[in-house]
Order: structure tokens, then C-alpha cells, then sequence
């Protein structure tokens, strides 16, 4: 079988998480291409649907990139985002997937080095947990349609 | 770009020089609503950055972050721009000069030539932007991005010049050309005419004129640049071959040995060569040896110390403190031998490299020169401006101002900053008004979209080698031609150039176009620049989506191109799928709130005060404590001489005289809501504690930084133990003491440099020379000696670091890992030792007086408290961060908010002044609008699906939403920030956060997992 | 899950009214609740079709009846409304089978965001006149009528320090708008059939009803 290449979606707030991996890559700072960035004004806007869409389009992790508490530029969008992130997994226990796939983070506008670095922890981490089970099933059912 | 100004002469200003402090200047002002006319003497603008590659301490490709200026300046239309122009006369005084330029031969007509690049084709190496590195065409331009687009012949290189007029597909090239002579009326002039590189061919034991191996800095800038001789291979220009060892040799032509050298530092070059060196290292890794010969490595800029460690601990570049004594090709030998002494060692060594780059510094050209004769301006010694410590921008002419290398040598933030400040000073000498046009009225009409099938346009960025290097650009636009909706895909080169996005533009007219992506940088940047081009080929500005495949693939997956080209069709398949769902969306607009609060009553704060009330704005003065005045009320003279106390005195003075401004003491800023252009801000005002709001359009921070104070060597424990601010007071306080010293000791670096605070704080090593100085005025006999790591007397200082050496200050070099000792000694009097590096042995210095080079560092709880009221990010040691610290080095990130003075970095008298005013001129560019647009990127509720059921009035975190008389939420657009946080919370899915849409995000999901499914 | 893994297509119908505002069967939730049995079906290696919908009102046959055309192509419905809404979608179609994806378990209040608290039991014999705008049968553990038990401690009822004692509350009530008199009042033993011990209750008005 070939290396299992994850793929992670991050959910990056424009003011902080994105601008950090902006500074990531202005230092040239080498990450995972595994990490798929979508840009959101805040952590906030977050909508649990895109998170239960991504996993259940085949995503094999999703973590949320906030401002660093009291950072906000809305004042506290990031603490609605990690709590939404926290009832999520569990419902993700719930339905098979794992709530270790989902993972909330905060860094600051300045720290592109951080951003680097979630990505690779987060990729080594799901990495080790191995494909999502419905992005295993998916691969099967893509693989029976085309034989 | 030759459209005639319709402002009128009295609001206009002469701007001389292109680069980037000219530009800067030029935009500044015309964005305040006054006109200019920038000539420059060269083909097109831009300057001397135009030839780098990258610059320091981003890293950054310099065209991709110029370039939008520049297609900025072409697009303003008060402003003209006469390239190949000089100055020959001068007339009339401030408020009402009279200038003549004259304008050289193009032989193009610039109205008909459309930069298709037909001569350049037949004639291929006519790009003349390689400096001693290519030959000379018959017509050049300087470089892709140029502006004016137009080219430039030579025509006395051409041969058949029958044959290049025809070759012209416009008609274009007039042979026949001739010099035109104009006159310009003008209220002020502003010259930023630059510096011209220091040329080593004069050298001979460096072997700059025999060695082709032998280059200076900024010939290896283009032999790095995408868009040099080499197309960005690094090769030797002997033999072709990559070079594996490759030296720098610093101060070549600065501080002052060489023949024809100058005696001052060029105050950039330790900058640019560990830069060429990191980059370099970057680009090759193991395969390339880069060593660095320096004298004093100045890193003093802000946190351009930590750049230096970087470019030591993660790069691996070699540092070695030595001036070289020559390079030398032996017979034979395939490369270049450096000989030098090593520090400590008694014995020359000699090493090869396969390359050397010399760190050429900056002179004043006999151009500018001959232009200040012609001006009546006085010059220093060296040729540059001559300007005085609180009047930082201003020449010796009244009317007339400096910026950039002109005034002191200096890197581009300084000159960004003094651009701005010089705009801000040329501005105050208008009488005449402006008036600022809507934006949007060069623009078409927009065409109506709905209902039309989604056709959208893909333009891939190649960014030069950013992105081109890594990901193959024309194999990426094939594949974005198979996602369905997608009409045209196609390669742009740089997308951010006036060419590129013209393009863009006329593509999307001819081909239809209903939605646009665009694979490039930032939307961060960028964005914005890429709406106003669609939105000029007649398309709403929000049908547009940014895929990030610059920062978010090639820079940071060079070392995989496979998954990285993986990503960027991911990305761009994620893009299209998103911006099918994209809504065109409308602007509306607020009234513009023309007060200013500036936060911090020091020089800075009043200097940004005064200017900003001076040009009619109602000004706020919040100080913390009871006093005006700040830091520098503890500060007495200048590295110059001139008095500190007086100048504070006087600008506390016209401060409280001023009408417009009121300053409020003793306030603590305690809340802040609004948008930029309707800020407000709470304090508590006085002992009492009052409440106070103020309402202000924009706000300039100037909270300072604190005098550091850490308890070492004896500070604070013995009395002869203090600090460089005490001794400046002392000496003119009590010189008595100060004459019956026989020994004082000064240690550098004392709290700064060090792990616990890793950067330089700039103004130590001047306070130093300055203090030594006058201690040995008073008393020739006195021994003082100046321990430390490196001198850092940047810029005109060094001059007189010199004067200290020469009038006997002992200067002695210590290591972080051996720093001096001290202890009590005899008669109140403390014991130093140190070593003394080039005896090697141990040096006991009975002290009359230890002075400590303590420096600044950030108001940490201050600042934090601001930060968090604001919103701001600072830097790891707690200092504002800018919005980009090479081309905005005043904005702060969130608009509206622009910082000045020490709250930026630490920095002297002069230089916060500077940046005062540089403050003043940003925020002009802001208050000169009558109106604000309001964020587009709102929330908005589908009344029909709403249940009312309070969840989003709860959640939004301004208290926006209410439920209105119809029974349905509804949130006011102008004061929605935007966060979507209501959208998120929604449990009927009856508000959608505009270019946020739920269908967008999901969009993106879906797009990116397509392959996968299918 | 357990209930719809027999069938393939499912029709999963949300309702805009109450379980909208209390964030338990909205458009939102009606999405969420899609996606995750899609995932949790797809990681069990079965895929189905979801349809998703949300009425106005799912207690109201007009309402209800906008979901014919949907009806043929599935084998089951979901519904997320309370079980009003639950039955009348049932009543409607009685040839598909209904389950309910909602615990409806009272009547409340939101107390802030995200809490909600029961308020009322429809007793059919409302009381609050008389305490103080506050409902013991909804309120009290024991649904005493004339003032509390012995384990009211310190306004706190004795099952749990997390639930106010309802006849406190009353008390605390009436004392501030001076009505201290009222707690004497002896409320007689409680007619409970028409809190549905006279069986299942219907309010007919005739003016409306016709």
C-alpha cells in the first residue's frame, strides 16, 4: 500500500492563523502540503456543518486556527470556536470518527513558526491514527465504481 | 501618465527621484489630495530596489511588493510623472517655486507605445537592468515591471535605425526626438534622488576589474533575480559553474580606508550580505559554503538582530571578524584567495573561494550634487543633505525636504518612513486645496452577472522564481482549464504588474468573464489590487477568489514539488468551486470622522499632534502621566550638540498654544470600539478617575518604551555605577565631577543582546561616542574606555565614532561568553576587568565612573493593556508590529492605527521625529476622505427562514443584531465588523456572512475532495 | 441509527418554530444531523441518501402537506420537530415510517444562551396568579402546593444544589411586590384531569374551528 498522505483541512481566521501562515511563508518555513487552508474572518464563523462536511466529504483531520485568547478581533469568536470544537468531538465519537481527528489551536498574527509547526504535529498525529473511516470507505466505493 | 494636472500650483508638490522614497512620497501626498510631479532621471521608476532580488528581513521578492506601487502610481490621476527629466533652474520660494526641468530624448512616443516588447524581441538582450553584467542594447527597459511601460533607445548604439522604426508595431519610436525644456509650478519640493553604489574598480588589491568571479552585492542581486542575466541560476560568471564557497567582504567603500572610500557606514550593507547569504543558503543548502568578513556586524534595526541569528543558527552562514587585506587569483588556481588575519591569531591565513561578493556602500552621485547646487542647498562633507536633529526632513532651504539615501546613508523602511515624513512636511507648505475624487468613477459600469452561467477565468501568478521556481506554471493553468466552468486558465507572470493586470482586464472583457480566480500571493495584499482590476473590466469586485499557491505551497514545500503541485490543484479547484457561489455585492459608505487621537504625549506623540492639528484636524493628546514631554525630558544633548531640554520645551509650548489639539494628562485608555474612520475611545481621565470618551477617525500610537534599568555590574549598588541617560545629564549638570575622573569605563550591550532581550537597541553604542566625547571635551586627559561587541554607529554617526578613536577613547571588544567583571573598589571607585583582545590578556581598570549603555526596552504591561483595548499584534519583545516592515513601517495592521516613536522599536530623537511625521502623513491619506466604506464582508438575514429567536442577538459580540418590528432579526450593515460569528450560531441557517456564504465554505470542501469521491 | 438502518433513502425534515430556537431541530441542526449519519453510515461502509427539509411549522397540515413530492423518493422520514410534529408528519403519510430524531421533554424558558429550563406542564389549571408568577407544578420536585418541603436549604431544592427550590422563589417574589398575604392562601388539592388524567386533552373553538 502507498504512504497514507492525510488530508487535513484548517479553518484559518483571517487576522491571526492565515496571516500567521502568510509569516510561515515569508520565512520559508517547510510545513506538510497535507494542510489545506480556508480562509474565515473568524475562528468563529466556524459552522459546525463545515466541519461534520469536510469529515464526511473524506477529510482525515480538520483543526480550527484562532487568535490566541483575549487576541480576538471579535472579542471572543476563538473561545465560541474552541467550545464548539470541544462538543464536536464528541460527537464525532459518536458517530465513528474519532473527536481525536478534530483539534482547535491558537496562535498569534506573528507566529508563522507555530503555524509550521501545528501542521506537522497535526499531520504526524493523523498520520499515526491513520485514514478516517469514511474516507477508507470512500476510496473502496470510488475503487469498486471504477472496476 | 502625461495627463495634466488639473490641481492648481499652490496645492502641488516637486518630487525628484522615482525610487522608493520618492514613491512613497509621491502616493502619500497624492493620496491626501494634493498634486505632484515626480521626475526622475532614469528610464522608469523605481530606483535602486528594483534591482534586488530580495530584501531583508522578509526575504521577500522585492518586485512582487513594489511592483503594486508602481502600478498604484500609474494609476493616480493627479499625479505626473516625467522620467528622463532633470533639474536646471530654480526660482521663487516656499508657497511659490518655480523649477525648470529638462527632459532628455526617448525617441518613443510614450502615447503610442504599448510596451508589446516587439524592439526588445529583435533585439534580445536590450533589458538593461544588469549593472557591469550584460552589454548595452539599443533600447532598454529596466526591468519587466517597469513604469512608465514604455521603452527607451539609445540612439546612439543603433545602427539601422530605419530598421528599428519599422520593426515598432505602433509607430512608436520617433528618431527625431528631441530635449524639452518645461517649467513647474510648485508650493514645495521633495528630493529623494537616491544614492548612487560605490564602484570598486579603483581597488585594485581586491581585484574587482581583473577577476570576473569578483562581483559586488548588487550584481549578485541580479545574478540571483528570476528576471537577471542568469534567470536566476547562480553561476559563476567565469566559467558558468555553481559555485560552492562564496565570500562576502564588508565596508567595502564605507568606513573609510580604501582609496576613494567614504568614513561614514552605509548602514544597510551587514543587512543585504547576510540576506545574499541566507538566501543563497536557502537555495542550495549543504552544497554552498557562505562566509561573511566583517568589521562590526550592525544589526541595529528592529529585529534585525534576531535576523543575524537566524542567519548564524539556522542558515549556517560563517561569520568572521576580519578586513580581509586582499583577493588575490593565483595562476592556475581555479579560485579566488582571500588573505586575512583572524582575530586573535598572529598569523595570516589564506583561504579559498570560488566566489566573492563585496559589500558596496552608498555615495552621493555628482548628479545630485550638481542638483543641490542648482537648488542653493547646504551638503555635509560627504555631499548628503544637511539637516538638523528636530527638523529631520528639512533642508537647509525653506520649502525644500530629503528623504531616503540623500539624507543619511539608510535600508528602505527609513526610507519609507522619511518619504512619508518628507510628504507630511512638503504638504504643510501648500496654501492651496485639494479635493479627493470618488474611486470609483475611472471605473465602468458593472455589468449585470445574474443569471449567467457560471465562466470563470483562472490567472496563475509565476511571481518570478516564488512561485515559478517550484511549481510549473503552464502545466497548472492546463489542468485548471478541465475544472468545469472554467473559460480561460492561463499564466500570468507577475499578475501584480500594470502589464499582467491590464491583461487580466481585457481578458475578462473579450472572453466574458463572469468570475475570476487568481493564483498568486496573498489575499492579505493583494486582493484588494486584483478587485480593482476586474472591477475595471466592468465586473463586481467581490467575483473574485485568491487561491494562496505563493505562501501557502512554494514557499513553504519547495523541498516536495510533487505534492506541491498536488496542492495547487487542490487549491485552485477549491478557488473555482468557491468563487462560482461568489454574490456580487455593493460598497456603502459612512461619513469619515476627521479627528485624531494620537496616544502618548512624548516627541513623538507631539510632533504627529502638531503636524495633524497644523493641517486643520481636531487632535486628541492622551497622555499616561501628568507631564509632556516623555523620555527625551530626560535627555539633554544630541549626538550633534543640539539641546534637547530647549526643543522639548518649545514643542510642549506650541502643543498647549495649538486650538485644535487637547491634551488630556494622566489618562488611561480603557475601551475602544468603532470602525476606522468612527473610532472611540474611553479613558479615565485625572486623579479622580473620570470617565471620558473621545470620537476619532484615526488613531497614531506614541506610547514610548521604557529606559532600561537591569540590576548588573553594580547598578544601583554603588555609586559610581550609572547609567548613559544619567551621564548625559551629569555632564551638563555637574562637569566639575565629570573633569576630576581619571578613568571612566563604559560596557555596551548591557541589557540588550542578550538571551533574556535578543535585540540591539539601537541608540547605545551613539550615546556612548557622544558621552565619551564630551568627557574627554572636559577633560583631555581623561581615560575612557567604550567595552563592546560591535560598534554600531550606523549611518553619519560613525564619523564620530572616529573622533572618539582619534581624540583617544580606548574602544575594547568582549564576547557574550567573557563579559567584563566588576566589583567594589578603593575610594568609591569599582574594580573592572576585561580582556583586551588583541594583547590577549586581562585588563584591570581602577574606574572613577562605570557607565552603563543600558538602552530600551518595551512598556511590556502598557503596551499589553493597548494591545488588548486595540487589537494589535506586537513583536516577541512586546514592540507595535507594523503592517509590513520593509513598505509600511508605520501602518499598524489594523487601519486606521499608525504608530510613531519609540512604542515602534527603540530609536533616537531624530528618528522618532521622523516617524512622527511619516505617522501624520499616513493618517492624512485617511482623514483626506470624506467618506469610509463600510466592510462588504457583512452579515445578512433572509427574514423568510428567520425564527426570531434571539441566538445571533445574543452571540454577536458588538450587539449588532435586534429583532425588528417585522419579527425577524436584522444587523446594520455599517456597523457589522464582519466576524460571521452570528452566521455560525444560526439555527435556522437564516444569516449568511457575505464572501463567507455557507455554499462558498462548503464549496471549497466539496472542490477539494472531488477527486477523491469521483 | 438504529432505527433507520434498514432503509436507504431517508427524508429528514426540520421545523422552524420551537425546536429552531431551542437549537435541536432548526435548518442548522437538520444539516448537522445529515452529515453526521452520513459519516457514521459511510464508516459502517453503507452509503444512503439524505434528503434534507425544514417547514415552517410541522404541527400544521398545511405545512406538512409541502412534503408530497419529496415522499416517493424515500423510505423513511426522519423528523426533527417535537412530537407534534413527529405525529402529524406520520398522520400525513401513514405509508412511511416516522422517527423521531428529537427527545421533546418540556415546556421552558432559555435561561441564557445555550440553557434552557422547564416552565411550564400545561396543567390545564394555571396557578400563577396566585404564586407569584412562578409555577410549582413545573418548578417544584414535589409539586407541592402550599409552600415547601423540609429540604428547601438556603433557596436550594434537596435533590440538587443546582436546582432553585420553586416555593423560595415564590416566597421571594411575593415579598417584594408585598403580597406576603398571598402565601397564606391554602390552594386546595389539585383537580389534575385536566392535566391529562381526564385523558387526551382538545381545545376546540368554536368561533374558529367552524
Amino acid at each position: 500500500m502507498e504512504k497514507f498522505e492525510p488530508v487535513i483541512v484548517a479553518f484559518c481566521c483571517h487576522y491571526c492563523a492565515y496571516t500567521a501562515a502568510d509569516m510561515a511563508g515569508s520565512q520559508r518555513l517547510d510545513y506538510p502540503p497535507n494542510v489545506k487552508i480556508i480562509r474565515v474572518p473568524c475562528s468563529g464563523k466556524v459552522d459546525a456543518i463545515h466541519i461534520l462536511k469536510a469529515f464526511e466529504r473524506g477529510a482525515d483531520g480538520v483543526y480550527v486556527a484562532g487568535c490566541l485568547e483575549g487576541d480576538c478581533h471579535f472579542k471572543n469568536g476563538n473561545l465560541k470556536a474552541e467550545k464548539q470544537v470541544q462538543y464536536l468531538k464528541k460527537s464525532l465519537d459518536e458517530i465513528g470518527i474519532g473527536g481525536d481527528r478534530l483539534e482547535m489551536v491558537f496562535m498569534s498574527a506573528g507566529m508563522g513558526e507555530l503555524f509550521a509547526r501545528k501542521a506537522k504535529e497535526m499531520t504526524e498525529k493523523i498520520r499515526q491514527l491513520g485514514p478516517s473511516p469514511v474516507h477508507t470507505q470512500l476510496e473502496q466505493q470510488a475503487k469498486q465504481k471504477a472496476s | 501618465m502625461s495627463n495634466q494636472l488639473d490641481d492648481k500650483p499652490d496645492n502641488r508638490v516637486l518630487v525628484v527621484g522615482g525610487g522608493m522614497g520618492g514613491i512613497r512620497t509621491m502616493l502619500d501626498l497624492a493620496e491626501s489630495g494634493h498634486g505632484v510631479v515626480l521626475i526622475d532621471s532614469a528610464r522608469s521608476i523605481g530606483g535602486l530596489m528594483t534591482q534586488l532580488d530580495r530584501t531583508f528581513p522578509t526575504n521577500n521578492c522585492d518586485l512582487c511588493t513594489l511592483s503594486p506601487h508602481l502600478s498604484q502610481s500609474g494609476r493616480q490621476a493627479r499625479i505626473e510623472l516625467l522620467t528622463m527629466t532633470q533639474i536646471t533652474g530654480l526660482e521663487g520660494e516656499r508657497g511659490a517655486f518655480s523649477v525648470t526641468v529638462k527632459t532628455a530624448p526617448r525617441y518613443i512616443d510614450m502615447e503610442k507605445c504599448t510596451a508589446c516588447g516587439e524592439c526588445y524581441k529583435h533585439f534580445p538582450d536590450c533589458v538593461r537592468f544588469t549593472p557591469g553584467l550584460d552589454h548595452r542594447a539599443p533600447t532598454c527597459m529596466r526591468y519587466p515591471q517597469a513604469i512608465p511601460q514604455a521603452f527607451s533607445i539609445d540612439m546612439a548604439a543603433c545602427k539601422d535605425v530605419q530598421a528599428l522604426v519599422d520593426i515598432c508595431p505602433a509607430k512608436a519610436i520617433v528618431p527625431n526626438d528631441t530635449e524639452k525644456i518645461r517649467t513647474i509650478e510648485c508650493g514645495s519640493i521633495v528630493l529623494a534622488p537616491g544614492a548612487k553604489v560605490f564602484d570598486p574598480k579603483g581597488l585594485d588589491y581586491l581585484g574587482y576589474s581583473s577577476q570576473p568571479d569578483i562581483v559586488t552585492s548588487l550584481e549578485y542581486e541580479r545574478i540571483l533575480s528570476a528576471s537577471g542575466p542568469t534567470s536566476g541560476q547562480l553561476v559563476r560568471p567565469s566559467d558558468g559553474k555553481q559555485p560552492k564557497k562564496i565570500a562576502w567582504i564588508q565596508c567595502v567603500g564605507s568606513r573609510g580606508i580604501q582609496k576613494g572610500a567614504q568614513s561614514y557606514c552605509s548602514s544597510a550593507c551587514c543587512m543585504f550580505a547576510l540576506k545574499e547569504a541566507m538566501v543563497t543558503k536557502e537555495r542550495f543548502q549543504d552544497s554552498i559554503e557562505a562566509t561573511i568578513f566583517y568589521m562590526d556586524m550592525r544589526t541595529f534595526g528592529k529585529d534585525y538582530e534576531l535576523y543575524l541569528q537566524q542567519a548564524k543558527e539556522r542558515f549556517g552562514v560563517r561569520l568572521v571578524r576580519c578586513r580581509p587585506h586582499s583577493v588575490i587569483h593565483k595562476q592556475g588556481a581555479e579560485g579566488l584567495e582571500i588573505q586575512y588575519l583572524p582575530e586573535g591569531q598572529s598569523q595570516q591565513v589564506y583561504e579559498e573561494f570560488d566566489m566573492v561578493v563585496l559589500s558596496t556602500g552608498f555615495l552621493v552621485g555628482d548628479q545630485t550634487r550638481e542638483m543641490a547646487n542648482i537648488l542653493g542647498i547646504d551638503l555635509d562633507s560627504h555631499g548628503f543633505a544637511k539637516t538638523g536633529s528636530f527638523t529631520p526632513v528639512a533642508t537647509s532651504k525653506p520649502g525644500i525636504y530629503v528623504a531616503g539615501l540623500f539624507e543619511s546613508p539608510k535600508d528602505i523602511p527609513e526610507t519609507m518612513v522619511q518619504g512619508s515624513a518628507a510628504a507630511c512636511m512638503a504638504a504643510g507648505d501648500l496654501t492651496g486645496k485639494g479635493s479627493l475624487s470618488n474611486q470609483d468613477e475611472d471605473f465602468p459600469p458593472e455589468r449585470d452577472v445574474s443569471g449567467e452561467e457560471p465562466r470563470v477565468g483562472v490567472f496563475l501568478c509565476d511571481c518570478g522564481e516564488n512561485i515559478g521556481g517550484v511549481l510549473d506554471v503552464e502545466k497548472l493553468a492546463d489542468y485548471a482549464q478541465t475544472i468545469p466552468g472554467v473559460v480561460v486558465a492561463k499564466g500570468v507572470g507577475h499578475g501584480c504588474s500594470s502589464q499582467s493586470m491590464e491583461s487580466i482586464a481585457s481578458i475578462v472583457e473579450s472572453q466574458k468573464l463572469n468570475r475570476v480566480v487568481i493564483g498568486g500571493c496573498s489575499p492579505r495584499t493583494h486582493e484588494k489590487r486584483f478587485q480593482d482590476t476586474i472591477r475595471k473590466a466592468g465586473l463586481n469586485r467581490y467575483l473574485l477568489e485568491m487561491a494562496n499557491i505563493r505562501d501557502q505551497i512554494t514557499w513553504v514545500h519547495a523541498a516536495e514539488p510533487e505534492l506541491a503541485a498536488k496542492k495547487a490543484q487542490s487549491l485552485i479547484r477549491m478557488a473555482v468551486g468557491a468563487v462560482k457561489m461568489a454574490r456580487p455585492l455593493a460598497d456603502s459608505t459612512l461619513p469619515m470622522n476627521k479627528s485624531v487621537l494620537v496616544v502618548g504625549g512624548g516627541v513623538a506623540g507631539m510632533t504627529a499632534a502638531l503636524e495633524l492639528s497644523g493641517h486643520g484636524h481636531k487632535v486628541y493628546l492622551a497622555e499616561r502621566s501628568a507631564k509632556l514631554g516623555g523620555n527625551a525630558n530626560n535627555l539633554r544633548k544630541t549626538l550633534e550638540g543640539e539641546d534637547v531640554r530647549a526643543f522639548v520645551n518649545g514643542l510642549v509650548e506650541k502643543v498647549k498654544a495649538a486650538e485644535n489639539i487637547t491634551v488630556i494628562t494622566s489618562a488611561i485608555i480603557v475601551d475602544h470600539s468603532g470602525i476606522p474612520g468612527m473610532f472611540r475611545t474611553g479613558m479615565q481621565v485625572g486623579p479622580q478617575m473620570f470617565y471620558r470618551q473621545v470620537e476619532h477617525g484615526v488613531t497614531v500610537l506614541a506610547t514610548g518604551a521604557l529606559a532600561n534599568r537591569p540590576g548588573q555590574y553594580l547598578l544601583g549598588k554603588s555609586n559610581a555605577v550609572i547609567t548613559q541617560l544619567e551621564m548625559d545629564s551629569l555632564i551638563e549638570d555637574n562637569p566639575e565631577k565629570v573633569k576630576s575622573w581619571l578613568n571612566v569605563v563604559m560596557i555596551q550591550c548591557v541589557g540588550s543582546r542578550t538571551p533574556e532581550n535578543p535585540n540591539c537597541s539601537r541608540i547605545c553604542c551613539q550615546a556612548a561616542v557622544k558621552n565619551a566625547l564630551r568627557i574627554v571635551g572636559l577633560n583631555p586627559d581623561a581615560r575612557v574606555f567604550v567595552l563592546y561587541r560591535d560598534m554600531r554607529t550606523f549611518g553619519l554617526s560613525e564619523d564620530y565614532y572616529q573622533e572618539a578613536r582619534q581624540k583617544g577613547v580606548i574602544f575594547v571588544r568582549y564576547t557574550q561568553e567573557a563579559p567584563p567583571k566588576v566589583e567594589q573598589g578603593q575610594d568609591g571607585c569599582v574594580k573592572v576587568v576585561f580582556n583586551e583582545p588583541v594583547i590577549g590578556a586581562d585588563i584591570e581598570v581602577e574606574a572613577d565612573c562605570l557607565c552603563l549603555s543600558t538602552g530600551l526596552v518595551a512598556d511590556d504591561e502598557n503596551n499589553e493593556d493597548l494591545a488588548m483595548i486595540f487589537k494589535l499584534p506586537r513583536t516577541k519583545d512586546g514592540f507595535f508590529l507594523e503592517d509590513h516592515v520593509k513598505l509600511r513601517p508605520v501602518d499598524l495592521p489594523i487601519p486606521g492605527f499608525f504608530v510613531a516613536g519609540t512604542a515602534h522599536s527603540p530609536k533616537n530623537i531624530r528618528d522618532s521625529i521622523t516617524q512622527a511625521q511619516a505617522a501624520a502623513s499616513r493618517a492624512r491619506t485617511m482623514l483626506a476622505v470624506n467618506e469610509i466604506s463600510t466592510n462588504s464582508a457583512v452579515a445578512k438575514v433572509d427574514g423568510q427562514k428567520c425564527a426570531a429567536c434571539l441566538i445571533c442577538v445574543r452571540a454577536c459580540p458588538f450587539s449588532v443584531p435586534f429583532i425588528n418590528a417585522e419579527g425577524y432579526s436584522q444587523i446594520d450593515p455599517a456597523r457589522c465588523r464582519g466576524c460571521g460569528v452570528c452566521a455560525a450560531a444560526c439555527p435556522a441557517k437564516a444569516i449568511q456572512l457575505m464572501q463567507f456564504e455557507d455554499d462558498r465554505i462548503l464549496a471549497k470542501l466539496e472542490s477539494l475532495f472531488e477527486r477523491m469521491v469521483a | 441509527m438504529d432505527y433507520i438502518q434498514p432503509f436507504n433513502r431517508i427524508l429528514l425534515v426540520g421545523c422552524n418554530e420551537c425546536v429552531t430556537v431551542c437549537s435541536a431541530g432548526g435548518r442548522k441542526e437538520v444539516g448537522l444531523l445529515s452529515s453526521a449519519l452520513q459519516s457514521a453510515f459511510l464508516s459502517a461502509g453503507k452509503s444512503i441518501d439524505i434528503k434534507e427539509h425544514t417547514l415552517e411549522r410541522q404541527c400544521d397540515p398545511e405545512y406538512v402537506e409541502e412534503l408530497v413530492g419529496m415522499m416517493d423518493g424515500v423510505d423513511a422520514v426522519v423528523s426533527m420537530a417535537c412530537g407534534c410534529g413527529v405525529q402529524e408528519v406520520a398522520r400525513r403519510y401513514k405509508n412511511k415510517p416516522v422517527f423521531p430524531a428529537v427527545n421533546t421533554k418540556f415546556m421552558g424558558a432559555s435561561e441564557r444562551q445555550g440553557v434552557w429550563a422547564e416552565r411550564c406542564q400545561g396543567c390545564g389549571n394555571c396557578l400563577l396568579g396566585i404564586t407569584g408568577g412562578i409555577c410549582p407544578i413545573a418548578r417544584c420536585s414535589k409539586q407541592l402546593m402550599n409552600g415547601p418541603c423540609g429540604g428547601s436549604t438556603n433557596g436550594k431544592c434537596e435533590i440538587s444544589k443546582e436546582v432553585d427550590c420553586a416555593w423560595q422563589l415564590i416566597w421571594d417574589r411575593l415579598k417584594m411586590l408585598g403580597q406576603e398575604e398571598r402565601y397564606l392562601d391554602i390552594i386546595p388539592a389539585k383537580d389534575w384531569r385536566t392535566a391529562g388524567g381526564g385523558g387526551p386533552r382538545k381545545i376546540v373553538r368554536e368561533d374558529l374551528a367552524g
